[in-house]
């Protein structure tokens, strides 16, 4: 560090910014950020193609000759490949469409994924089960991460749903970390996720 | 002056919460040490848990890093999780000469600024309640003091603090900087440069009342 940068307020400003914010190691944040990294989609054929494609070295003629190309390809593309690509209609999905069918199918919302974190040490096997699974066990695995963490990450449309988890096949178990659900959902007690819209 | 992006709100009517114990981490004021060169090389080969230990390694510095930029915990939670899937995607581009620290920087305050960016263009008023989630458990006045360097760090145009923070609290190189900023050196210089020059002219006051 050269002599200018060297000031006692900087230091003092140096040490508060190292230290002030709550950044301790977090292994909850942690698992968040491996889960959302497993369940990206992986690069796509074209995506690896340009990760390890180098440009080679083009003359004025040559480049200019691409970038014609380019355009030429533009215009004859124009029109014939959609825009953006829609939303998956929940009926499509897969997933399920609750109590007011005719209303979720019609609905237009993209969903949004939520994910969902549980601390179990012992069990065998995990599952999500909500009002948006029918309660059905099988559906919705979690999966275990090196720290003892579960986690899951679903497609849920906006809005309140009720869960709990099913511990090993045969335990329900709400969230602790979620707040208790008033209702029965399905004779079950559960937790409370509200999803919004992005 | 108030800043454009917080619109001055950011540390007024702040609610004090209660903050967790402090941490090693918390007391440490050198930045992470180095990681595990090895470690990158195997993520890249495929190897998951060395890219989980890469992630356990890195997260808290680079929060950090993302919250003295955007200024709260969503956005730069976010901005953290996004660069990290970001680094897993692009592994393959990772040269095995390279070091991982200044990559994984440089794709971070992308994304920070791709953050600060959006926001600018929503025109996002910061409510109260939503100020920055970043002074620790500190005395009152060691939290006087901290508020106050947030308060001109908030200031500072956005190419200055990441300059700042950078140089200052990554304890980085100049040349690393470079790459990660895609700035030449002698601007960097004058960014941070200036930076301290704002910091030093709002706080000597500060510190000579303490």
């Amino acid at each position: 560090m050269s002599e200018f940068e060297r000031d006692p307020i900087i230091d003092k400003v140096r040490d508060t910014l190292r230290s002030a914010p709550h950044v301790a190691p977090d292994q909850r944040a942690v698992a968040r950020v491996l889960s959302s990294v497993w369940e990206s989609p992986p690069p796509s054929g074209w995506r690896r193609f340009f990760n390890t494609w180098r440009v080679p070295a083009l003359s004025g003629l040559g480049a200019g000759a691409l970038a014609v190309g380019a355009l030429l390809i533009g215009f004859v593309t124009r029109g014939a490949v959609p825009s953006k690509q829609q939303p998956e209609p929940l009926a499509a999905s897969g997933a399920p469409t609750g109590e007011y069918p005719v209303q979720t199918v019609a609905f237009d919302a993209a969903l949004v994924q939520t994910q969902f974190v549980f601390e179990h040490g012992e069990a065998e096997s995990i599952s999500l089960v909500g009002d948006f699974n029918e309660w059905k066990g099988e559906a919705m695995p979690l999966t275990r991460m090196p720290n003892g963490l579960w986690t899951t990450t679903v497609p849920l449309p906006p809005g309140r749903h009720v869960y709990s988890y099913l511990i090993d096949g045969t335990l329900l178990v709400a969230d602790p970390r979620a707040p208790k659900s008033g209702d029965a959902d399905y004779g079950n007690e559960g937790s409370v996720v509200m999803v919004f819209a992005r | 002056m108030d800043d454009p992006i917080l619109g001055g709100l950011a540390w007024r009517g702040s609610e004090q919460r209660e903050y967790p114990p402090k941490t090693s981490l918390m007391n440490d004021s050198r930045p992470a040490s180095s990681i595990d060169p090895t470690l990158p090389l195997r993520a890249k080969g495929g190897d998951r848990q060395a890219f989980a230990q890469l992630v356990d390694v890195m997260y808290a510095r680079s929060l950090r890093f993302a919250l003295h930029m955007v200024g709260n915990r969503e956005d730069a939670e976010e901005a953290v999780q996004d660069t990290f899937i970001r680094v897993h995607r692009n592994l393959e581009r990772f040269r095995d000469d390279a070091r991982f620290e200044p990559w994984l920087f440089r794709i971070l305050a992308n994304r920070c600024r791709t953050v600060l960016e959006k926001r600018k263009r929503h025109s996002v008023v910061i409510q109260y309640g939503d100020v920055p989630d970043r002074i620790g458990a500190v005395e009152e006045t060691e939290r006087d003091w901290t508020e106050e360097v947030y308060k001109v760090l908030d200031t500072l145009p956005a190419e200055q603090r990441e300059a700042f923070l950078l140089r200052h609290v990554e304890d980085m190189a100049y040349e690393d900087i470079a790459a990660i900023t895609g700035v030449g050196m002698s601007a960097l210089r004058m960014r941070v440069k200036r930076a301290c020059d704002a910091l030093r002219a709002r706080l000597t006051e500060v510190m000579r009342d303490e």
